[in-house]
C-alpha cells in the first residue's frame, strides 16, 4: 500500500517538468527519471529514488530555462513538498516491509508528514518574502557579486544543515 | 542511547544541494525555493529530546518442545511517554523458522498504553534455542533520526529430538528382578503358564491343574513364568556427524535413541544412555518419566568433540552398563573406534544390537550432484553392505536403517532368540 502511494507521488513528481514543457530533451530526462525512480520505488531503494528525484529536478530546471517560464513560487513549493513526500514514503515503505504495522502507526506517520509539509510551505513563503527584501538591497550590484553571494549562501546553508545533523544529541 | 541521523538525511541533502546548485547556476529563485521544504524537514527531523523509556515483557509459550513443534513468543510493550514510532525486531536464531505472524513490528504508543504482539516459531533440529530479546529502535519525525537499544531478556527453549512411536523393539534376552512386561525363564508368580509338576505343600489351590490331576490321578499344579523388566542401554556414537545441519547422522541417531528410549520406558524397562564420543557422557539406567527427561536432555547436548584419544568401554562402570543389559548401539559405523568397542562388548557377552544409521543419504545431501557422485554413492553403499555382512558373520546383530523412515520396519524384521528358548539351551 505504501509502495503504491509512493509510486503515485513519484509519478506526480515526474509530471512537474512535463507540465512546464512537454518537449525533448525534457521528456527524455523525465523518462529517465521515471525509469530510475520507478525502479527505486519497486525495489524500495533509497539511492535509486534519490537519483530519480534528482533527474526530475534537473528536468524541471531545464524545462524552466528552455521555456523561459515566469517565476512560479507556488509550483516550486509544491515540487519541494512532493520531493519530500516521495523520499519519506519510500523510506517508510522500506522500513516496514514484512513487518507488522499497527493502524495508529500509519495515522501517526500521515500526521507527521502533513505537519512537516505544512512547515515546509510556511518556510518557503517566509523565505520568498525574505528573498524579495534582500533583492532590493542587491539591486544595482554587479552580476558576479550576486552570483558569488548566492553560491556562498547555498554553500553555507548546506554546511550548516550538515553540521546541525551530525551533532549528536544524547540523553 | 543517542539519536543518530539516518540515511534519509543523505537523500534530502542531495536534493537540497541539487536545488541550490541549479538555482544559482540558472539564476532562478523558484528552483531555490524547491529546497526550502526539504531544509525545513531536515531541521524539524533533528531530535534532541530523550527517547521514551519502554517496559518490555517477553514470554514464550513453552520451554521444552520436540523438533518441528511450535513456540509462541508474546511481547508486551508499555511506554512511559508518547512514542510516535517504535520498531521492534526479534532476531531469529539459526534452526528456527517463522511459522505465523512477523518477528518485526512497528507501534505508535501513547503514555501508559500497552500493546501486545505475538508470533509463532517452528523449531527445526535438536538444539537449545536462545531467544535473546527484541532490538528496539525509536524513530524520529519522518525517519530522519533513530535511536537504538537492545532489550536483554534471554529465554531458552530446549528442542528435543523427535520421538516416533515404535511397536517393534528388540526383545532383551536377559531380564532383571523387577516387574515388567517380559516373560522371564524363572518360575514364579505370573500369568504366562509354564511347566506342570506334582502338588507340593504350600502350593495354592488356584494353581492346581485339574485336567492333568484327573488324567494322572494325583494333584498337579501349573507353574508360571515371572514377568520381568530389562535393562536397556543406548550406546550413541558421537564420533562422527556428517550431513546438513539438523539432519546429520548424529541427529538421526539421536532421534532413533529418543524413540527407542521412550518405547522401552513405556514398557517399564530401565533405560540408560552412553554417549560414546570425544567425551564419555552417560545416564545411569532407571525407569519412569524423569528418566526419559534425563535421556532427552543428554541427547539434546550430544555433539561431536574431536579427539585422537581412543576410549575403552572398560572404563564404563558396571552400574552404568549392567552385565545383563541389552545394549542398543546407534552408529553410522564410520569410526573404527566405535566398531572396535562394539566388537568388544559382544565379545564380553553383552546382548548387543547395532542400529547402523546409513550416512549415505546425509552425505549426498551436502555433496554436489552429478554422475561421479552417483557412482561414488553406489560404491559406498556396496562397501557398507560388505562391512555390515562382515560384522554379521562375526556374530553381531545389525539393524540397517536408512535414517529417514520408521525404525519399526527394520526392527520388525529382526530375528531375536526367544528368552525361554535361550534359557532352555
Amino acid at each position: 500500500m505504501t509502495r503504491v502511494a509512493a509510486a503515485i507521488v513519484f509519478t506526480c513528481l515526474v509530471a512537474f517538468p512535463l507540465g512546464v514543457l512537454f518537449a525533448p530533451p525534457v521528456t527524455w530526462l523525465a523518462a529517465a527519471a521515471l525509469v530510475v525512480g520507478g525502479t527505486g520505488v519497486i525495489v524500495l531503494s533509497m539511492p535509486l529514488v534519490t537519483a530519480g528525484a534528482s533527474l526530475a529536478l534537473i528536468a524541471y530546471t531545464l524545462a524552466l530555462v528552455v521555456a523561459q517560464a515566469p517565476v512560479d513560487l507556488l509550483a516550486a513549493v509544491f515540487l519541494g513538498t512532493t520531493l519530500l513526500l516521495t523520499l519519506a514514503l519510500v523510506h517508510f515503505a522500506s522500513r516496514v516491509q514484512g513487518a507488522v504495522v499497527a493502524v495508529p502507526v500509519v495515522v501517526s506517520q500521515l500526521r507527521q508528514w502533513l505537519i512537516v509539509a505544512a512547515v515546509g510551505v510556511v518556510a518557503a513563503v517566509v523565505f520568498s518574502a525574505g528573498g524579495a527584501a534582500v533583492a532590493g538591497a542587491l539591486r544595482g550590484a554587479a552580476i558576479p557579486v550576486v552570483v558569488l553571494a548566492a553560491a556562498l549562501g547555498a554553500l553555507l546553508t548546506v554546511a550548516g544543515v550538515i553540521s546541525l545533523l551530525t551533532s549528536r544529541a544524547s540523553d | 542511547m543517542s539519536w543518530r541521523p539516518t540515511a534519509l538525511n543523505v537523500s534530502f541533502l542531495t536534493l537540497v544541494g541539487w536545488a541550490l546548485f541549479l538555482g544559482v547556476v540558472t539564476g532562478r529563485a523558484d528552483v531555490v525555493v524547491v529546497a526550502i521544504p526539504l531544509l525545513a524537514a531536515l531541521i524539524a527531523g533533528r531530535r534532541a529530546s530523550a527517547a521514551v523509556a519502554l517496559q518490555i515483557d517477553h514470554r514464550l509459550s513453552a520451554e521444552r518442545v520436540f523438533e518441528n513443534e511450535r513456540v509462541s513468543v508474546t511481547i508486551s510493550v508499555r511506554a512511559n511517554g508518547r512514542a510516535p514510532l517504535v520498531e521492534l525486531l526479534e532476531p531469529l536464531p539459526p534452526g528456527v523458522e517463522l511459522e505465523r505472524g512477523s518477528n518485526h513490528a512497528f507501534f505508535s504508543l501513547q503514555p501508559d498504553e500497552e500493546v501486545r504482539w505475538e508470533f509463532t516459531l517452528r523449531c527445526r533440529g535438536r538444539q537449545r534455542v536462545r531467544i535473546a530479546g527484541p532490538h528496539v529502535r525509536w524513530w524520529g519525525p519522518l525517519g530522519l533520526a533513530a535511536a537504538e537499544a537492545r532489550h536483554r531478556a534471554s529465554r531458552a527453549v530446549a528442542v528435543y529430538p523427535h520421538v516416533a512411536s515404535l511397536r517393534h523393539l528388540p526383545r532383551p534376552i536377559r531380564t532383571q528382578p523387577f516387574v515388567g512386561n517380559y516373560v522371564s525363564p524363572a518360575q514364579g508368580e505370573g500369568i504366562e503358564p509354564g511347566d506342570i509338576r506334582p502338588f507340593a505343600p504350600g502350593d495354592q489351590v488356584r494353581h492346581v491343574n485339574w485336567r492333568a490331576t484327573l488324567r494322572l490321578g494325583t494333584l498337579h499344579v501349573t507353574q508360571h513364568h515371572r514377568e520381568r523388566n530389562a535393562d536397556v542401554v543406548l550406546l550413541l556414537d558421537a564420533l562422527t556427524a556428517i550431513g546438513p545441519e539438523g539432519e546429520t547422522v548424529l541427529d538421526r541417531a539421536a532421534r532413533a535413541a529418543a524413540s527407542i528410549a521412550t518405547a522401552y520406558l513405556a514398557r517399564k524397562d530401565r533405560v540408560g544412555l552412553i554417549e560414546y564420543g570425544g567425551h564419555f557422557r552417560w545416564v545411569r539406567p532407571a525407569s519412569g518419566r524423569a528418566q526419559l527427561q534425563r535421556v532427552l536432555d543428554t541427547l539434546l547436548d550430544a555433539t561431536v568433540v574431536f579427539t585422537y584419544v581412543t576410549r575403552d568401554v572398560d572404563l564404563i562402570p558396571s552400574r552404568i552398563l549392567p552385565p545383563q543389559s541389552l545394549v542398543v548401539a546407534l552408529s553410522p559405523l564410520l569410526d573404527r573406534r566405535f566398531v572396535r568397542a562394539a566388537r568388544d562388548l559382544a565379545a564380553r557377552g553383552f546382548d548387543l544390537v547395532i542400529v547402523a544409521v546409513s550416512p549415505i543419504a546425509a552425505a549426498r545431501a551436502i555433496a554436489p550432484r552429478g554422475a561421479v557422485a552417483d557412482v561414488a554413492a553406489r560404491l559406498w553403499a556396496l562397501e557398507r553392505r560388505a562391512q555390515l555382512d562382515e560384522l554379521r558373520r562375526d556374530g553381531l546383530m545389525i539393524v540397517d536403517w536408512d535414517g529417514v523412515g520408521s525404525l519399526d520396519v527394520p526392527f520388525a524384521a529382526l530375528h531375536r532368540p526367544r528368552t525361554r528358548r535361550l534359557a532352555a539351551r
